[in-house]
């Protein structure tokens, strides 16, 4: 794939809708991409790519399709949606931004609303609104008008455009770039992988990461991988008000590769094995410097008799919100590193 | 339908409170065609006046604000950051995770930096970051940035449109530039031989920022006979009252309060219902809140009503109205500007 391609890519898996549970929309689009590629779809929806190496060691590479989003748990009389919350989102990215809802009849657009600045109070000013306290506006002025376009049960995701900017289109900005990345990624390595393969390949694209890393559990049972990589974007604060010891990692010094986090305690060979393969390829990487997150690699590494894990993910800032910010290089310099590792592995 | 698209239109612009003139071409080719002359003057106020073509006919003012609440850079960080002061009642719980345009030497796109829940403290418990707090994050190196960039650069929000379910619409800068739209769309309707008078419409400067409003100067200088003064309107949202709200859907209000005129008022309500015009009234104890308060007392006082478009998410990015209302604004503006004899008591 050109640059132009890759970026095409991300920004088609981004803006689809795939929130935790409803990720059925961007499977859709995956399995398109795939094309002639056989697969096959689990009991829970994860999409499983099986890239035969015979007696091979077991690899799986994994990348979560869901995104945070909203669920909708009530009309109200008056037309409007409640809401809870699907993955963890802070009340402070929700107000005031375009929500994409998933309709009786395809999408609508909405806005969450809270009351206006003109009624809130001293106090209320300076306080977060919790999330409960707001609503999702769709236009609709009664319950019948709201009823007869979507229903409880239903799911919603930010409505956010993607965006090249910066100087020289050096950032990337989007909603669900956590973890869309991951898969487009997968799907530009699915036809450059080397003839002779040194693992046994499974690439998949799991289900409900969000929501206590259940999607990759049941594919890990499946698969009994010796080997696994997470394909993610973790969450960094290089941000000029945040003192270095809690940055995380830099956006645009290349991938950053997790030594531990809230979920994993990753395989510290792997870990080494991948820096030197990084080196040796001339890709650029980072170590994680904060152990802050979790990801699909939490259930993975600890399925059937364990598995040695590896994260690797493109730095974002924003995460969980409408405006994911990632450097344009990290992500094309992604596919890079992963190949690196394939390709030496059987060093490892 | 063309109030819709002129409210786009008009409220895509940046008007950042200080910086109403920054879409003047844009303005002049949107709505300039239907006015006999336009100028602005000492404060920012731009007029656009339509002649009736009678000598000594009085002289009618409507007023709808141009600018709109925003931002403003107060420094340049390392790696591209910026940092902004507020113009207006910014609402804070709604900036982080937005998306902003930078209106330098080029219009640069920037997003409103947010902690995510991994990194966040716990000992910030709920508080909200102020908007001097915040850092706006532009992709640029600081020196590139520095040369498209001073401090003092308006920074608005990126406009993004949606039509929700109905007639009801989403965008920016609706506080008051829906208003402006409904003003000419409802001036364009009344032909030149139809209007009761002159008609000065003024789409003021300086609203957002209170004190310093454009519209007191603005009217002074016009000494209308009487005025419309069109502002949105708080509307009614699950979490405020009624009567501290007007109806979305409800139609244009009328504010009825010791500041606007009972007998303009009057006449247009009994009016706009043998028109079947939809209005509602909005009844306050004090000021209006709007232009109307500066208006009426320009000079030596001006005769005014106040009109109101019902808006939900005021001073948001995401504000909400139905252009049903706006229609029905639109013609309550067309009646004002068309009917003789509005200030005179017949009762």
């Amino acid at each position: 794939m050109t640059r132009e391609e890759k970026l095409q890519l991300l920004s088609e898996l981004c803006l689809e809708f795939g929130p935790t549970g409803s990720e059925r929309y961007v499977a859709k689009v995956i399995k398109e991409k795939l094309g002639d590629i056989e697969y096959t779809v689990d009991r829970l929806g994860n999409i499983i790519v099986h890239i035969p190496g015979e007696g091979a060691p077991k690899l799986m590479v994994s990348a979560h399709m869901d995104e945070v989003g909203f669920i909708i748990n009530e009309i109200t009389d008056d037309g409007y949606l409640k809401f809870d919350t699907l993955g963890g989102i802070d009340p402070r990215v929700m107000c005031g931004k375009y929500v994409t809802v998933e309709g009786k009849e395809g999408f609508i657009p909405g806005v969450i609303a809270a009351k206006a600045i003109h009624h809130q109070n001293a106090d209320e000013r300076k306080k977060v609104t919790p999330h409960k306290s707001m609503y999702i506006d769709i236009g609709a002025t009664s319950r019948e008008e709201a009823e007869s376009l979507t229903e409880p049960g239903n799911s919603a995701t930010f409505d956010s455009e993607f965006v090249i900017f910066g100087e020289d289109g050096a950032f990337i900005k989007s909603k669900a770039i956590d973890d869309r990345i991951g898969c487009a990624v997968l799907l530009d390595l699915l036809g450059r992988l080397p003839k002779n393969c040194p693992f046994d390949l499974y690439f998949c694209f799991t289900v409900r990461e969000e929501i206590g890393l259940s999607g990759a559990r049941t594919v890990a049972h499946a698969i009994d991988p010796d080997f696994c990589i997470v394909l993610e974007s973790t969450a960094v604060a290089d941000l000029p008000d945040v003192p270095e010891s809690r940055r995380v990692a830099k956006l645009g010094d290349g991938c950053a590769i997790s030594l531990r986090d809230n979920a994993t305690i990753y395989d510290r060979d792997f870990v080494n094995f991948a820096l030197e393969a990084a080196k040796k390829k001339g890709v650029a990487a980072q170590i994680k410097k904060y152990v802050s997150g979790g990801n699909d690699a939490g259930s993975i590494h600890r399925s059937v008799d364990g598995v040695r894990a590896l994260a690797i993910s493109v730095p974002s800032r924003y995460i969980h919100s409408p405006a994911n910010v990632i450097s344009t290089a990290d992500y094309l310099s992604m596919s890079e590193l992963v190949l690196a590792i394939i390709e030496n592995g059987k060093e490892l | 339908m063309e109030l819709e698209k002129l409210i786009n239109s008009l409220s895509a612009l940046m008007s950042v409170t200080g910086h109403e003139g920054n879409g003047k071409a844009e303005l002049e080719s949107l709505i300039g065609a239907g006015f006999d002359e336009s100028f602005t003057d000492a404060v920012g106020n731009r007029f656009f006046v339509k002649r009736c073509g009678r000598e000594g006919a009085p002289k009618i003012l409507i007023d709808a604000h141009m600018d709109e609440i925003g931002l403003i850079v107060s420094d340049i960080k390392d790696d591209g950051f910026l940092t902004v002061a507020p113009i207006g009642g910014v609402d804070l719980r709604t900036l982080q995770a937005g998306d902003v345009v930078i209106y330098g030497k080029e219009k640069i796109f920037g997003v409103v930096g947010s902690t995510p829940p991994h990194l966040r403290r716990p000992d910030e418990g709920n508080s909200l970051k102020e908007a001097t707090e915040l850092l706006i994050d532009t992709g640029y190196s600081k020196e590139k940035l520095s040369e498209l960039v001073r401090i003092g650069t308006p920074v608005g929000f990126k406009p993004v449109y949606r039509h929700l379910f109905g007639s009801r619409i989403a965008g920016k800068g609706f506080d008051d530039k829906s208003c402006a739209a409904c003003a000419v769309m409802g001036i364009s309707r009344v032909a030149r031989e139809e209007l009761a008078g002159d008609v000065y419409l003024m789409l003021s400067s300086r609203e957002e920022t209170g004190m310093f409003g454009g519209a007191a100067p603005g009217a002074y200088s016009i000494a209308p006979d009487y005025a419309m003064v069109i502002d949105v309107n708080l509307g009614k949202t699950p979490d405020t009252s009624k009567s501290e709200t007007v109806a979305v859907g409800g139609g244009a209000s009328l504010t009825l309060c010791p500041v606007t005129d009972r007998t303009m008022n009057k006449k247009l309500i009994a009016l706009a219902k043998e028109k079947e015009i939809k209005t509602q009234v909005c009844v306050t104890g004090g000021s209006t809140g709007t232009n109307a308060s500066a208006v009426n007392l320009a000079g030596a006082g001006i005769p005014c009503v106040d009109v109101g478009l019902p808006l939900k998410g005021m001073h948001t990015a995401t504000e909400v109205l139905d252009l049903e209302d706006a229609e029905s604004v639109a013609a309550l503006v067309a009646l004002f500007v068309s009917t003789k004899d509005l200030t005179e008591v017949t009762a």
